[in-house]
């Protein structure tokens, strides 16, 4: 089957998945509405498949908590989470959510990993040194009062980079900054990231091929710094062997983003694929993303 | 008497984990006191992961009154990440063999569910590890736990102050919950065993890769709290081929060649660290939890198969745990 038909099929399946909510459940089955594989989906589908994706929006929209977060999944707690970040990617330019994302905004800026705070600072600088990494350099957290991890820095990042630059000022600069000092800080020794622990208890720790490539995609203005080189080149050599499709898609996404060549990478993807078989709504949709980088970079990783 | 300087080293070495065990749980914060009479423990011997497990496995399980008849079991293993060489996960081939042997024994429904606490991408770590392809091959189902639908549950226990957690349905649904760690030393719990293996029930979706909520508010508390909340029926735990030192990573692989069953998690925790070379007095969370969820004491535990029999040459752990191996 060709990539579009592929990835037609896809968008097939993902329409089949949409709830009445207008979003999508993580898992199939599944009636509870997640907002990451909601936010992917809609950006797979884009305003090409016009009802789907209004509605998608609308729920978006919707259960936006007043705080300006968004939560993981509808009927969560409402203190906000780091999907934030993704719903500001998914409604980046859009002018009708204009307040929504300016309140996202605010929110997105306030938070900030329980490190950052100078009490913290100190603890990790003196008492608890197991884990390797400089506190000052801090990011954001999966969810408010615990630490900076990588992969919610990354999508912050990311979506800071959409910021509109009326409302851009020293704070966003500092805190892209801020963050990207610390995505450089964790990078695992021999290259690649994951979830934030390079070395503990003096050990290396492996990187893991998805959170190297929405580090890289985070960090794709920055071709030359040491640590982006060395994983690229860890990502390229580890990916060739992999099979899971949401490592794959994601690292052919970060790839195309350092314009490495991707084509054999996509080739094999859609080789293996069962759209059906797939229940992780996620994964389907970054699936759909990959297979349509042209399309699908500019909606995720903007240069600032 | 003369009282030597290594007199006293030793003294405040015993002092300071005595203090150790006993300071983060001064008064008790449970609600219910589940502990059983008398628990049961078995051990069986097996030495590579290629001999024939089923059999032994479903015998091993005879030994004990297990109603599973018409009842939904989940299967909870500890599946982290994938590194090739370090005995992290629980062997597959154990889980297929305690799939096969609850459904021999009349389950209506047997499902493995996880919720990886490093890997976001769960079907690498299925197929790397070799999962994927056993449990396809027995038509075993497997749930993704992290992200699964939830639900908010208060806690059965109040160690730390998050009063209640998200939990995946597919949990709170399952009639029989078998807890299956991989015997490891754990560098901030100093052992991860059938307790500590509940972290995997709490989802990512929710509270992140790694689940730091936990962490924050404190690693000890959050096992006896989520212990408390999602009550575990059976254990069988993989210390065929452990881990010592830098777990539950990096540590070293360690052979005890032995399944342990336990009908009572606190139990089969104590009976593990001491296969392991350690005092399960002196780990807070099995002194804890032996107020409560179950019998840590030898006189409580009636044990069948193997004689347990502590090695020569206790477990590695890291510095901060030195005080929890058997001198």
């Amino acid at each position: 089957m060709s990539e579009q038909r592929i990835r037609a099929e896809i968008c097939r399946v993902l329409m089949e998945r949409q709830l009445s909510t207008g979003g999508w459940p993580a898992l199939a089955q599944s009636e509870q509405t997640a907002l990451e594989p909601t936010i992917y989906s809609m950006l797979a589908l884009g305003s090409g498949q016009e009802h789907g994706y209004q509605r998608a929006l609308r729920c978006l929209l919707a259960c936006q908590n007043p705080n300006g977060s968004w939560p993981s999944f509808i009927g969560d707690d409402r203190e906000g989470a780091w999907t934030t970040a993704l719903a500001l990617i998914a409604l980046a330019d859009n002018v009708e959510a204009a307040w929504s994302r300016r309140k996202g905004f605010q929110w997105l800026l306030r938070s900030s990993g329980k490190e950052s705070s100078w009490l913290w600072k100190w603890k990790f600088r003196t008492t608890d040194r197991h884990v390797r990494f400089d506190s000052n350099k801090f990011g954001w957290p999966w969810q408010p009062d615990t630490n900076s991890w990588v992969v919610p820095t990354s999508f912050a990042i990311l979506a800071l980079h959409h910021l509109p630059a009326a409302w851009a000022g020293e704070l966003a600069a500092f805190r892209v900054q801020r963050g990207t000092e610390m995505l450089l800080d964790r990078v695992c020794p021999g290259g690649g990231w994951n979830a934030g622990n390079g070395v503990v208890y003096g050990a290396a720790l492996a990187a893991h091929p998805d959170d190297t490539a929405v580090t890289l995609l985070a960090l794709k203005n920055r071709p030359d710094e040491p640590a982006v080189r060395e994983s690229l080149a860890w990502l390229d050599s580890y990916v060739a062997r992999l099979s899971a499709p949401w490592s794959v898609a994601w690292s052919a996404l970060a790839l195309a983003a350092h314009s490495r060549c991707v084509r054999r990478l996509v080739s094999s993807l859609v080789q293996q694929l069962r759209p059906n078989e797939i229940r992780d709504t996620a994964t389907l949709a970054v699936l759909a993303l990959a297979l349509d980088v042209e399309r699908s970079l500019p909606l995720v990783a903007v240069n600032p | 008497m003369t009282i030597s300087r290594r007199d006293l080293l030793i003294a405040g070495t015993a002092l300071a984990a005595g203090v150790s065990v006993s300071a983060p749980f001064l008064r008790p914060r449970y609600r219910v006191d589940r502990r059983p009479v008398r628990s049961r423990v078995a051990l069986l011997r097996l030495e590579d992961y290629s001999r024939p497990i089923d059999e032994l496995l479903f015998l091993g399980l005879c030994q004990f009154p297990i109603r599973v008849q018409g009842k939904r079991v989940l299967l909870k293993p500890n599946l982290v990440d994938y590194m090739p060489g370090n005995a992290i996960n629980t062997h597959p081939r154990l889980v297929v063999a305690a799939a096969e042997a609850f459904r021999r024994l009349g389950a209506r429904y047997v499902v493995v569910g996880e919720g990886a606490g490093h890997q976001r991408d769960t079907q690498l770590v299925l197929s790397e590890s070799g999962y994927e392809q056993d449990l396809k091959r027995h038509g075993i189902p497997f749930v993704d736990l992290n992200r699964d639908e939830l639900v908010r549950v208060g806690l059965g226990a109040s160690y730390t102050d998050l009063e209640y957690l998200w939990l995946p349905r597919t949990v709170l649904g399952s009639d029989f919950l078998v807890s299956m760690p991989k015997v490891k030393a754990h560098h901030w719990s100093g052992v991860t065993l059938s307790m500590k293996n509940m972290f995997g029930v709490v989802p990512g979706n929710k509270y992140g890769w790694p689940k730091n909520i936990l962490h924050w508010r404190g690693i000890l508390g959050s096992i006896l709290d989520i212990c408390a909340t999602v009550p575990i029926q059976f254990v069988i735990a993989d210390a065929v081929i452990g881990m010592e030192g830098n777990g539950p990573l990096n540590g070293r692989p360690r052979p005890l060649w032995t399944v342990v069953l336990a009908d009572d998690p606190v139990a089969a925790d104590a009976t593990c660290a001491r296969l392991m070379g350690f005092e399960p007095e002196r780990i807070p969370h099995i002194h804890e939890a032996a107020r409560f969820l179950g019998n840590s004491s030898l006189g409580l535990i009636d044990q069948a198969g193997e004689v347990l029999r502590p090695p020569e040459v206790p477990f590695q752990v890291v510095p901060e745990f030195e005080h929890i191996r058997a001198t």
